[in-house]
C-alpha cells in the first residue's frame, strides 16, 4: 500500500501539467537491502537522479576527478555526499524528493538519513520530501520536522477486497485453491485489517496457503 | 539540452523511471540520462551502489487504479505539493500500519 502510494504521488507529481520547471528523485527502501542502505548510500542514489543539468553533473564529475586522484578514489563520507546534493539542490529547480518505506532502513541509518535531509531542507527552500512509511517511524520524524505534515493512512475495505481478489486471479497454484479457502481470505483478511486488529501472524498465515 | 524541451518542464534523473502519460517528451528525458549515466558508470557507482530504476517502474506496473488517489485531494497534500505552506510544509508523511502493505503480502 505505501509503495503503491509512493509510485502514485510520483506519477501524479509528473503527470500533472505546469509550466513549472521541477526535478524529481526517489527512493524505494528495501528491507532485503538494508546493509548497503546507508544515509550515505541513498543521498546519492537520490543525486544519481537528479544529473540532469549540465553544471550538477560538471560538480560532481570534478568531485569524482579530484577523489581518484587521491589514493585511488576513495568512498564519499556522509557529509561530502550532503554537500554535493546541497549544491545540486542550488542550481535545480523546484525538486521533490520521494522515499518510500523508512521503517526498512536500520535506525541508525534512517537518523543519519534524517538528520541530513533536515540539514539539506535548511538551505534548499524549493525543495520539497515525500515519506512513507509504519507509524514507528512517526517520532522520529515529528523530531526532525517539527512543522511537517503527517497523515494516517487507514485502507479502506474495497481496497483490500480489490487488492485480494487481484492477487487470487494472478495465483498460479491454482490447484491448491478452493471456493471455500478463497472466501475465507476475502471475508477475514478484509474483516480484520479494517478493524486494525490484525494479528501480525494473522495474515501471512492465511495467505501462505496459496503458496 | 533536449529536457528543457519537455512539455511539463519535468526532469527525471533515474533512466527507468517512465510515467503513465508517456509522450515523446518523456522519453527524451530519459534517453538524456540514459546517456548521463551510460557515459559516466563510473561516477554512478562512485555515488552509490544503490540503483532504485526499475523499483518504481515495477510498483507502479502492479497497482490498482484508484487506490490511494483520495489522498491527492487532501489539502495537506495540495499544500505540499503547491509550495504554499513554505518551508514549514516542505516535508509530508504517510504513515500507517502494514496490514495491507504490499510487501507484506508479498
Amino acid at each position: 500500500m505505501f509503495s503503491d502510494i509512493s509510485s502514485l504521488v510520483i506519477d501524479d507529481l509528473c503527470d500533472e501539467p505546469s509550466e513549472e520547471d521541477i526535478a524529481i528523485a526517489m527512493f524505494y527502501c528495501d528491507f532485503r537491502d538494508q546493509q548497503k542502505q546507508t544515509a550515505t548510500n541513498i543521498i546519492g542514489a537520490i543525486l544519481k537522479q537528479l544529473l540532469v543539468r549540465g553544471e550538477v553533473l560538471e560538480d560532481v564529475q570534478s568531485a569524482f576527478q579530484k577523489a581518484k586522484k587521491e589514493v585511488g578514489g576513495r568512498g564519499l563520507r556522509l557529509p561530502d555526499m550532503v554537500q554535493m546534493l546541497k549544491q545540486a539542490l542550488a542550481t535545480l529547480p523546484r525538486v521533490f524528493i520521494c522515499i518510500d518505506a523508512l521503517d526498512e532502513c536500520i535506525p541508525k541509518h534512517l537518523l543519519e538519513l534524517l538528520g541530513s535531509l533536515k540539514g539539506i531542507l535548511h538551505e534548499s527552500h524549493k525543495t520539497r520530501i515525500f515519506f512513507t512509511g509504519r507509524p514507528q517511524v512517526e517520532t522520529e520524524i515529528a523530531k526532525y520536522f517539527i512543522t511537517g505534515i503527517i497523515i494516517p493512512i487507514n485502507p479502506k475495505t474495497h481496497d483490500i477486497e480489490r487488492y485480494l481478489e487481484k492477487k487470487l486471479e494472478m495465483d498460479t497454484e491454482c490447484d491448491a485453491m478452493s471456493d471455500s479457502l478463497r472466501a475465507d481470505i476475502l471475508r477475514i483478511i478484509p474483516q480484520r485489517i479494517s478493524g486494525m486488529c490484525v494479528r501480525r501472524s494473522a495474515v501471512p498465515t492465511l495467505w501462505m496457503i496459496l503458496y | 539540452m533536449a529536457y528543457t524541451a519537455h512539455s511539463h518542464n519535468t526532469s527525471f534523473g533515474d533512466s527507468n523511471i517512465n510515467c503513465n502519460n508517456v509522450t515523446n517528451n518523456d522519453n527524451k528525458i530519459v534517453n538524456v540520462n540514459n546517456v548521463i549515466a551510460d557515459e559516466n558508470p563510473e561516477i554512478m557507482l562512485w555515488l552509490s551502489p544503490l540503483d532504485p530504476k526499475g523499483r518504481h517502474q515495477d510498483v507502479r506496473t502492479d497497482r490498482l487504479d484508484g487506490v490511494g488517489s483520495w489522498l491527492l485531494e487532501t489539502n495537506e497534500f495540495r499544500e505540499w505539493r503547491s509550495n504554499e505552506g513554505g518551508a514549514d510544509k516542505a516535508v509530508f508523511f504517510c504513515h500507517g500500519d502494514p496490514g495491507v502493505g504490499k510487501t507484506y503480502l508479498r
